[in-house]
């Protein structure tokens, strides 16, 4: 290995949720100097308002660290930040290929939770050396050494002596640095073999097209190389490369492996610039990519359509733009009797799902009603034909299929032992299948079930959370497609079917799951002057049934002294309402009823 | 002569009711009223003066409570009424009185100051649903406020009830009406409770316990049931009167016609403007003493279109039994009522709406329902 080589180090920083993984990097950033004080911007990693919101990272993002060890000589550090959550298991993996070894960050107060785990043993399958950093150890309820034991037991990783800090108050940062350099290996490959770059992240500049990031894995790269994207074969002219450094790019002479950096060449969207792709060179390129590339495949789709109908423009250019820094995010328009003209969305889980759901609605200032979350199901035809079905509405007739097959999931859940009872017979009520349990220590358990991703889209999380006083966390990844008894399940007001409140259900559910939207839409649909008959139905027969009650009393206000404006401003309270309805045949409802079908209470169940 | 009716809004209360969101404070003092009345004259003074030629046919004392007033203050506004504006000779002279407020003696003067008509607000003759309602009388208190106003010769007399309370049944109702009945009065107003924010029932509105929807339908319908055997004509959603004893002051806000209202938060309705006064007591009294233009105490003003007129028009009288007359709105707004609204036929024919004599008008039913219906047919409300 050469001396540029040895002195590069390649790492992630992998936590689950709010235990500190972005302000760790923040501080690594102010400790070597690769941003001022002023300059810094609270968690500069997580740069979309959202992501800070929540306390997330959605998107990865890779930063150039030079460093000046103890020993006296410069290292240059590249921190890939990975997404923090599990619908971007993929992207997270891709990320982690891109590196060494990985910081695994663990709040000393909470110990090893499902998204901890879940990423350490991804980074142990990218064979990354892992260097566990103990958080928050200023917090009264810091435990460290019940901490690191965990890590020992239940990753079998050595803690001992492993930093313990605090990222919030700026404490023993020196120390994680130190680790960085000394444990984690330098990169291999040779700058003379032919091109191999891994495509880590992407995102869309308006003036320079898409940016490209890698790590370079074999080869050297330059501007005005002709580069090609292995899995599509589709080739383009280097612009630019070079490094990224804490506070946007930083133009390069060339790109040398081991190295971290940027390619720009006149790219238009990131859907060209696939994660997990390998860029080689168009002539004596690599013979064979990188190991490990996937198409992103969304596995939720819901209908979003705009509340105002004028706006449905709007709503494409919007997630147009998403798109261009979304490879992961699909649509199609379709069209929905009830909604009016709107389109069918595809994300990788339902936390991407409410993330592009509210940037529509912040970002882009649209009002949305969207459709109960669906999974793509796999039906055989009895006359031989595969399909695959991504909306409720277009579910084949029952006579013309042969087997019905769902998508499963591997779910794994850990939870403090008092609420195991409760998450079980949650899994068990949710159709799960058990496969084990472990017991992380005394207070902790592991649960491993195969569950129907299609109870998982609704409301499992939910239901989680509140059976486990927010306790418990969940990760899960695909399994397979199981054959399995389902129903399409319909909703009729005034005899008329509601496309958009259609959905497929397991039969054994289907009665009590239609009885509680009944009851939910009788709840949400104002009374009119006449009685609305709400129906539920699996095909022409009526499985539950509801009565919206004619209207029979309106507020009346009275005109004292002479003062109309109250009696006005229940007119205009009133006309606004309609205005915002939603007119299905003879009957009017309000944006919120197709909400309020989507989230029922598990406390009603 | 153009007629006018004159609102005069007193916002003095012993204690403010537990629904109640009319600009009124609670315990006055004496100076307070005193001061405050010396305000009203000096702004009905000024204002008289731009209105001599008309002719005052109506005045409403209102509030409030107007009878919390001292003899000395009462005496005061009418006789500044009466040498500021052309008060006719038979003109329909009203003021709001609470029960405990009133003897015989206060009542004697006010028929000597030539008011005519008052109106008690008793809501209810339980006196636990009193009690509830953060009212400061008994039942017993009405009964004799009632009678020192009948012996003191005040024979047209409105009695105010109120329905839809947290606990009330039907019976409850009926009980109410009934014993309000056997007074006689001449006219009574009949309002469904409705729980208005800035309110003490608002703030404890999760813990109230209201009929519902149902049931409040059915005690309106038997309230109106009631009241007309009883020989009270309904001619307003809300008003049941006498054969003769109509509100005339009341009529005019639903008829369009013009009133010019004096006092904090007053509403007046003159030349097609609307506009209503500051609800701040301290305001207008400080700009009315220091001669300002009363604009200063503005709280709104508009000047309606000529489309916000007519939907108005209708809005406001379809709230009488009489409905729109259609020849009558042809020939002030000279177009066609029916096709204006032409969605009237449809609510016509499900029975919530009525086209007789020339005249559209709501049914009972349709009475209940007519926000929604009205928000239906009103384009520019």
């Amino acid at each position: 290995m050469n001396d540029r080589q040895k002195k590069i180090r390649n790492f992630s920083i992998i936590a689950h949720i709010d235990h500190g993984k972005s302000t760790l990097a923040d501080r690594i950033l102010e400790y070597s100097n690769a941003v001022s004080k002023r300059e810094m911007e609270e968690q500069i990693l997580d740069n979309m308002d959202l992501e800070r919101e929540r306390g997330i990272t959605i998107k990865a993002r890779a930063v150039r660290i030079n460093y000046t060890h103890k020993d006296g000589q410069e290292y240059v550090l590249n921190l890939i930040d990975t997404p923090g959550h599990v619908d971007f298991n993929y992207e997270v993996s891709r990320s982690l290929n891109a590196c060494e070894g990985a910081l695994l960050v663990v709040d000393s107060t909470q110990g090893i939770e499902a998204q901890t785990l879940a990423n350490a043993y991804l980074a142990v399958d990218c064979d990354l050396e892992i260097v566990p950093v103990i958080n928050k150890i200023d917090l009264p309820s810091a435990d460290v050494d019940r901490v690191r034991k965990e890590i020992e037991d239940v990753i079998g990783i050595v803690a001992e002596g492993c930093p313990a800090v605090s990222a919030k108050v700026g404490l023993n940062i020196d120390t994680v640095l130190d680790a960085i350099v000394e444990n984690i290996p330098a990169p291999k490959g040779d700058e003379n073999a032919p091109l191999k770059c891994l495509i880590f992240d992407s995102h869309y500049n308006a003036y320079l097209g898409v940016v490209v990031y890698v790590r370079v894995m074999d080869g050297t790269l330059k501007a005005g190389d002709k580069i090609k994207m292995m899995s599509s074969g589709a080739e383009y002219d280097v612009v630019e490369v070079g490094y990224l450094n804490a506070l946007g790019l930083e133009k390069g002479e060339e790109l040398k492996a081991g190295e971290v950096g940027y390619i720009t060449a006149s790219i238009k969207t990131v859907s060209e610039t696939k994660v997990g792709d390998t860029v080689t060179t168009a002539e004596n390129g690599a013979s064979e990519p990188l190991e490990g590339f996937k198409e992103a495949l969304p596995m939720v789709f819901s209908g979003i359509y705009p509340a105002d109908g004028a706006r449905y423009n709007d709503l494409r250019d919007a997630l147009e733009k998403l798109k261009l820094n979304d490879a992961a995010l699909s649509f199609e328009a379709e069209t929905s009797i009830a909604l009016g003209f709107g389109f069918r969305c595809g994300f990788l889980g339902l936390l991407h799902m409410e993330i592009i759901q509210e940037r529509l609605e912040r970002e882009f200032n649209l009002d949305l009603i969207t459709t109960a979350p669906s999974v793509i199901y796999k039906i055989e035809k009895t006359n031989g034909e595969v399909i695959y079905i991504d909306n409720p509405s277009n579910y084949p007739a029952p006579d013309t299929i042969a087997t019905a097959y769902e998508p499963t999931v591997r779910a794994n859940i850990i939870t403090p032992t008092e609420f195991v009872g409760g998450i079980m017979d949650l899994c068990q009520d949710r159709r799960g299948t058990f496969k084990d349990m472990k017991y992380l220590d005394a207070s902790r358990v592991e649960l491993h079930y195969i569950l129907p991703l299609n109870e998982i889209v609704y409301d499992f999380f939910d239901a989680l959370k509140s059976r486990s006083r927010g306790y418990a966390s969940l990760d899960y990844e695909f399994a397979d497609y199981e054959p399995s008894n389902l129903v399409k399940l319909d909703f009729l007001l005034n005899g008329e079917i509601v496309d958009a409140l259609t959905f497929i259900v397991h039969s054994e559910k289907a009665y009590t799951r239609a009885r509680k939207i009944a009851e939910k839409l009788k709840e949400n649909i104002s009374r009119q002057l006449f009685e609305i008959p709400i129906q539920a139905a699996i095909g022409s027969k009526i499985i539950a049934r509801e009565t919206v009650r004619a209207l029979r009393k309106d507020v009346l206000a009275k005109c004292y002294g002479g003062d109309i404006t109250r009696k006005k401003k229940l007119l205009e309270k009133q006309k606004e309402g309609k205005k915002k309805m939603r007119r299905l045949g003879s009957v009017e409802v309000t944006p919120e009823a197709f909400m309020a079908v989507l989230k029922l209470d598990d406390s009603e169940k | 002569m153009k007629n006018l009716g004159l609102y005069i809004h007193i916002p003095f209360c012993v204690k403010k009711c537990n629904y109640c969101d009319f600009y009124s404070l609670g315990c006055p003092s004496h100076e307070n009223t005193e001061e405050y009345v010396r305000a009203l004259c000096t702004h009905i003074g000024r204002e008289g003066k731009k209105h001599r030629d008309k002719i005052v046919d109506t005045v409403f004392i209102g509030g409030g409570t107007p009878s919390v007033l001292s003899e000395n203050s009462i005496k005061s506004l009418i006789t500044c009424l009466k040498s500021s504006f052309n008060i006719a000779e038979d003109a329909e002279i009203s003021i709001e009185v609470n029960p405990g407020t009133v003897t015989k003696e206060k009542a004697m003067l006010y028929r000597s100051l030539g008011i005519n008509r008052v109106s008690m607000g008793l809501q209810s003759v339980n006196d636990n649903e009193l009690k509830m309602l953060g009212r400061i009388h008994t039942f017993d208190e009405f009964k004799s406020s009632y009678k020192a106003l009948r012996d003191g010769g005040i024979d047209n007399i409105n009695i105010d009830i109120m329905y839809a309370l947290p606990n009330q049944k039907t019976a409850d109702l009926i009980k109410t009406v009934d014993s309000v009945c056997e007074f006689e009065p001449s006219h009574i107003s009949a309002y469904c409770l409705k729980i208005e924010e800035n309110t003490h029932f608002y703030k404890i509105k999760d813990t109230l316990c209201l009929p519902d929807e149902d049931e409040q339908y059915n005690m309106y319908l038997t309230l109106c049931d009631r009241l007309e055997k009883m020989g009270y004509e309904q001619y307003e959603i809300s008003n049941f009167a006498k054969k003769g004893s109509r509100c005339v002051h009341n009529l005019k806000y639903w008829l369009s016609c013009e009133y010019l209202a004096f006092g904090p938060s007053a509403h007046s309705f003159v030349d097609g403007v609307r506009y209503s006064y500051k609800g701040d007591i301290k305001e207008y009294v400080g700009a009315i003493k220091s001669g300002q233009e009363p604009n200063k105490i503005l709280e709104a003003e508009y000047t309606l279109t000529e489309e916000e007129k007519i939907d108005e028009y209708v809005m406001l009288r379809m709230r009488l039994a009489d409905g729109v007359d259609t020849e009558k709105f042809f020939s002030r707004f000279g177009i066609s009522f029916i096709d204006r609204y032409p969605k009237l036929k449809k609510y016509e024919k499900d029975g919530y709406v009525i086209h007789q004599n020339g005249k559209y008008a709501f049914t009972k039913k349709g009475f209940f329902v007519s926000n929604f219906i009205l928000s239906d047919i009103l384009e520019n409300i």
